[in-house]
This record gives structure tokens, C-alpha cells and sequence, in this order.
């Protein structure tokens, strides 16, 4: 399971990594919630196979990895950057260079001879990620998904500086008001997302091919065409390719398997979080504690374990 | 009864630390340190500084604002530089006047240290202790003790980390100004988190310092900050003995920006990060940069056992 910031991916594999099962919804800013339905829809698909399926070890990697592992008994939980390696690597051995465009974060991950060699990430803000075409798609009054198709459509983009997503926009606003057409807007957006990603996290990286593009933001074919146009190479998007994070959880999960069945009811529970301030000492850390049933599973956020327990027992 | 004198545990208090609690020491004064950095002081900090101001700036004034009320005087060196092309960052050139602009309130004692305008380290602290009513000979005898005992300390930790260099486990430099590595509050959980992976911290300012400004040479030639000197330079002298590098950097920091921008430019024989802390600064997205590239660095090793 891959649960990022904006979308939350499941899938299942059987024994030779094959995916049997595969779901993709919205987070909605609530993990839980997106956890405990997309069990439920992949435990329907599976019902629908004509073999009975026991699912015995299960990753977790995306932002919300922690929250979701400790939900399911994870047997992996891993950073985004070595899922997607490991999930993109087994379908695209040979790769060399993986984009990947997400929610809030964008990646740049090289490798040599199947191994991860180097990597780059968005360090403070989320300018040129899914989280800006998004905003900018519902400034323009178009759905994200149509985005790319859109854009295929323009033939004259508008230039559009996607350094800062505040720049961006007055620079869009005032290209759409001196008289651009909405699809040379959004051309524009595209191809200013990859510029932006290939400046701030390609500097001084040497881009080789075989390149992979993943992420949700790979389903969006004119920031493909802009890839392949801006580093000469040919672009592969998997059509799994918004899945190759939640692939390579199932992939390190099964290497890490325990030996224990996963009971699908986990999603039938009752999962809360509570949020306080702890005001043990001057560091005033934002603990969050994690329940199942009531009962406390797990904190996070404290900087030693010296919180105040007595407050973090209670649910309310 | 002897003069309480304040020193703030924030910037260059992690260059100087002996040196200042021995000198004021020897003189005859008491010293009282703020804490260590809590996240209460930076936000006092940040409250009272100007937005553009660099985080270990902001801290820097919460730690000023903890020793108001508790010591006679509080010590705000201003340091301009060490000869022509040793200079440092201008925070530190404008740092008395600010403090003393934020916090009219406090009394505060320094001096400045600026090589090229005949204002010598002797001259300094000769100043210095003159403010305080001591005579020239006990004060360069204090001076002289202190620099001895800095001096020792330096030396032990460089001989600590030498052994760490021997270790068989994932080494990873931390290079960056040693007010940021050992803040408590900044880069120290970060060296925490570090070795919970399994992986060996080293820091860049527990090397010999006049060797790095030396080596920073092979990397650039012409870099005229001295601390950025420094960690340059441990980078030359380790980069074959580690198995990679993170620059830390603080925001804004505008040498750390250009300087770091240099060496992951030029620096390509080994995995260099950069990581940037800022005030919102979560621990996952730290987290995150921290396992991937701690998992880059054991796949390489395993790739190339």
C-alpha cells in the first residue's frame, strides 16, 4: 500500500510479483479512512478471482507509511524513494533513470547496474508537483485528468515561469488575460512543470535512458511529451506506473515476510488519532497518538518517551 | 562577589565553548550557559527576529532572551575575520548590534575580531578583559590557559573521530557549520537518527581545522568564508574514507546556499545530499530524505562487496 499525500494505492501480488488486484483512491486528507476502503475494495476483487487468496505479508511506503503500518501489522514499511526503486526495477530491470512525480514530493532516482546509486527530492516546497498542476487545474476550471489530453491539443504554449507556485500563477493570470487559450495555458503548465523538476532536481545529474516516468503526475501525457522533448530520450510510463510505489512495498514485504496470514477484518476495527501538544518540557513536541479500539497502538512526533501518557491514553 | 557572566549555547559558543568558559574563568568571573536549544527558545527567537533572518540566527536571540535577568553581562562577540580571505558569514559582523538593538534591556559585553584592521584575537580579548576591570597580565595568562584548554578539547574530538574513520560500518560525513551539527535542537537529531539506521555520524568540524582550510583548495580555490573553509575541506580530506555526504544547511543561509550548491557540483565521486532545516521542519520529510539515501548507501556497498 502506497498513501500519499493526495491519492492512496493498494495492490496485491502473487508469488511470481504479478498484480491481481489494484486499486487507486483519493486521500482526502484521511489515511484511515482511505486505508480501510481500499482494503475493503481489494478484498472484493479478490473475492471475484476464481482461487481462494491469502495475502501473507503486506508494505506499506508513502508519507502515511507509519500510520498505515502500524494499522495493518506491516511487514515492510519503507521511504518512498527505495519502494519506487525496488517496484520499477522488477518490471524495468534495465532502468537507469526513474522520474517520479507525486501529490507533494518529486523524485529523482538513478541507478546503476540495478542498484539505486543517487537520488534527488523536492526539498521545501511542493512547486512543480501533482499539488501544483491541481491547483493550478482548478484555477482554470478543467479536471486534473484532463490536463494532459488538453494540452496535446495546444499549438502555441504559453511560456509560464513554475519556479514558485505564487509566480506561476500571476504569470498564468496575466498570460490568460492578454488573450492565450485555456489548452496553451495548460500546455504551458506541463512543460513548465518539467522544467522546473529537471532544474531544481536534475542539476548536475547526468540523465540516462532507459528513463521510467511514475507517479500520478505520468499519467498526464503532455508532461511525458515534455520529458522526452526536454532530455532527447525516450520516456517509458508503465501503465501500472502510478502503482510502482505500492508495488515495491508488496515486493519488499515479501521479502520481509513473517509467516503470518493478514486478516482482512483489520479494516473492520476502530482506528482514531489524537493530536496534542505535550507540555513536558520546553520542546513542546506535537504528539500523535495512534489508537485501535481505544486502546493506544503507537505514538509519534515526541522527541523522547518521556510524553505524558496519562494524557495520551485518553480518546476523545 | 564574582561578576555572573552569560554565554549563549548557540553559534559560534560550538568553536569557542573552552575557550570562552575558560578565559572568563581565569579572570574571575562565574559563567552561566543558556540550556540547550528547545524548541520554546527558537520560537521566542523567531518572534523576536526580523523574518529574513536565518534560523540559527532566530535561535541564537532565544538564547540571548533566556539569559536576560540571570548574569550580569551577556557575552556578544562580533567576529569580521581572521586576514583578507578568511572572513565570515556578515551575521556574525552584525550580531552584537542586533542583539543589542532587540534587547536594549540586557547588558552586553564582546569585542571585535578583524585580522585585517589590526583587531588581533590578543587585542580581542586584551579589550575584553579591560571592560571588566583586569589588568594586562592576568588577562593574557587567561587567554593563553584558555587556547590551551580549547586547543586540548579540539584535539580529542579530532582523535575520537579518527577512530570512528576506522569503523566497518556506513560512514556518513556531516559537513556544515558546527553551529548547526551540534545544536541539540537542529542537527543533532538528525546525527540521532543517523545512528538509530545503523549508519556512523562524522563531522566536518571535528577535523583539523587549519589542514581543511589547506585542502578546501583541491574543491575551490578562491572560497573566502572560513567556516565554509573548514567543512570544504573535511569533505577533501574524507570523501574516499566515508561512503557519503550530507550538506546541511539551514534557510536561509546565503554562503551554505552557494557554497554546498559548489560541492554538489563538483563533488562526484561519492552520494552528497543536501538537506535543509527550517523552522517547520517535520521530522518525516527529514525521515524520509535520511532512510533512502542510508538505503542507497548500504545497496552500494553491498553492489560493490
Amino acid at each position: 500500500m502506497d498513501i500519499g499525500s493526495i491519492s492512496t494505492k493498494g495492490v496485491v501480488l502473487d508469488q511470481a510479483q504479478q498484480v491481481i488486484a489494484e486499486e487507486y483512491i483519493w486521500t482526502e486528507g484521511n489515511p484511515i479512512a482511505a486505508v480501510k476502503s481500499l482494503l475493503g475494495s481489494l478484498k472484493e476483487s479478490l473475492g471475484k478471482l476464481n482461487e481462494d487468496v491469502e495475502v501473507c505479508a503486506v508494505g506499506t511506503t508513502g508519507s502515511a507509511r507509519k500510520l498505515a503500518g502500524v494499522m495493518l501489522g506491516a511487514d515492510a514499511v519503507k521511504n518512498e524513494i527505495t519502494a519506487h526503486g525496488v517496484g520499477t526495477l522488477s518490471r524495468y530491470p534495465d532502468a537507469r533513470t526513474i522520474f517520479e512525480i507525486g501529490g507533494q514530493d518529486a523524485k529523482l532516482i538513478l541507478i546503476n547496474n540495478g542498484v539505486i546509486v543517487d537520488y534527488a527530492m523536492n526539498t521545501l516546497c511542493a512547486a512543480g508537483t501533482g499539488a501544483f498542476l491541481s491547483s493550478q487545474a482548478k484555477r482554470l476550471g478543467i479536471a486534473v485528468e484532463e490536463m494532459g489530453d488538453m494540452a496535446l491539443r495546444s499549438l502555441a504554449p504559453a511560456k509560464i515561469a513554475a519556479r514558485c507556485t505564487v509566480f506561476a500563477e500571476s504569470d498564468m493570470v496575466h498570460k490568460a488575460q492578454s488573450g492565450y487559450r485555456k489548452e496553451d495555458l495548460v500546455a504551458g503548465l506541463c512543460t513548465a512543470v518539467v522544467t522546473n523538476y529537471l532544474n531544481n532536481l536534475g542539476k548536475g545529474k547526468v540523465i540516462q535512458p532507459p528513463v521510467v516516468f511514475q507517479g500520478g503526475v505520468s499519467k498526464n501525457p503532455a508532461v511525458a511529451r515534455a520529458f522526452e522533448k526536454e532530455t532527447g530520450f525516450p520516456v517509458i510510463v508503465d501503465e501500472n506506473s502510478h502503482l510502482m510505489g505500492a508495488i515495491g512495498a508488496a515486493i519488499l514485504a515479501q521479502r520481509a515476510a513473517a509467516g503470518k496470514v493478514f486478516d482482512f477484518r483489520a479494516a473492520e476495527r476502530t482506528f482514531s488519532t489524537r493530536a496534542y501538544e505535550c507540555g513536558g518540557c520546553a520542546n513542546q513536541c506535537e504528539v500523535v497518538c495512534f489508537y485501535q479500539d481505544g486502546v493506544l497502538l503507537d505514538t509519534w512526533g515526541n522527541r523522547c518517551p518521556n510524553y505524558d501518557r496519562k494524557k495520551a491514553a485518553l480518546v476523545s | 562577589m564574582k561578576m555572573k557572566i552569560g554565554i549563549p549555547k548557540a553559534f559560534l559558543y560550538y568553536r569557542y565553548g573552552e575557550l570562552w568558559q575558560t578565559f572568563f574563568q581565569e579572570i574571575g568571573c562565574e559563567i552561566v550557559t543558556s540550556q540547550d536549544t528547545n524548541r520554546a527558545m527558537l520560537l521566542e527567537g523567531a518572534k523576536d527576529s526580523i523574518d529574513e533572518s536565518c534560523l540559527p540566527a532566530k535561535i541564537y536571540l532565544g538564547h540571548v532572551r533566556s539569559l536576560i535577568g540571570r548574569c550580569d553581562h551577556i557575552f556578544v562577540p562580533r567576529f569580521e575575520n581572521f586576514g583578507k580571505n578568511d572572513v565570515m558569514c556578515d551575521r556574525f559582523m552584525g550580531l552584537y548590534d542586533i542583539v543589542r538593538n532587540v534587547y536594549p534591556e540586557a547588558s552586553l559585553i564582546g569585542f571585535d575580531l578583524a585580522a585585517t584592521e589590526h583587531k588581533s584575537q590578543w587585542q580581542a580579548y586584551l579589550g575584553l578583559g579591560k571592560t571588566l576591570g583586569k589588568g594586562a597580565v592576568d588577562i593574557l595568562l587567561a587567554l593563553r590557559r584558555a587556547r590551551l584548554v580549547q586547543e586540548a578539547a579540539d584535539q580529542k574530538r579530532q582523535e575520537q573521530q579518527t577512530g570512528l574513520f576506522q569503523e566497518n560500518g556506513i560512514k556518513i560525513l556531516l559537513a556544515a557549520q558546527p553551529y548547526l551539527i551540534h545544536d541539540p535542537y537542529i542537527g543533532q537529531p538528525l546525527a540521532a537518527m543517523i545512528r538509530e539506521q545503523g549508519a556512523i555520524p562524522l563531522y566536518s568540524d571535528h577535523c583539523c581545522r587549519r589542514q581543511c582550510r589547506q585542502r578546501a583548495l583541491e574543491i575551490c580555490g578562491n572560497l573566502y568564508w572560513i567556516m565554509n573553509k573548514e567543512s570544504v575541506g573535511a569533505i577533501a580530506m574524507h570523501r574516499h574514507q566515508v561512503d557519503g555526504i550530507i550538506l546541511l544547511a539551514a534557510y536561509p543561509c546565503g554562503s551554505d546556499a552557494l557554497v554546498n550548491e559548489l560541492v554538489l557540483r563538483k563533488v562526484k565521486d561519492v552520494p552528497v545530499i543536501q538537506i535543509i532545516l527550517d523552522e517547520q521542519q517535520s521530522q518525516a520529510g527529514l525521515a524520509t530524505r535520511l532512510e533512502s539515501f542510508i538505503d542507497i548507501l548500504k545497496e552500494r556497498r553491498r553492489a560493490t562487496a
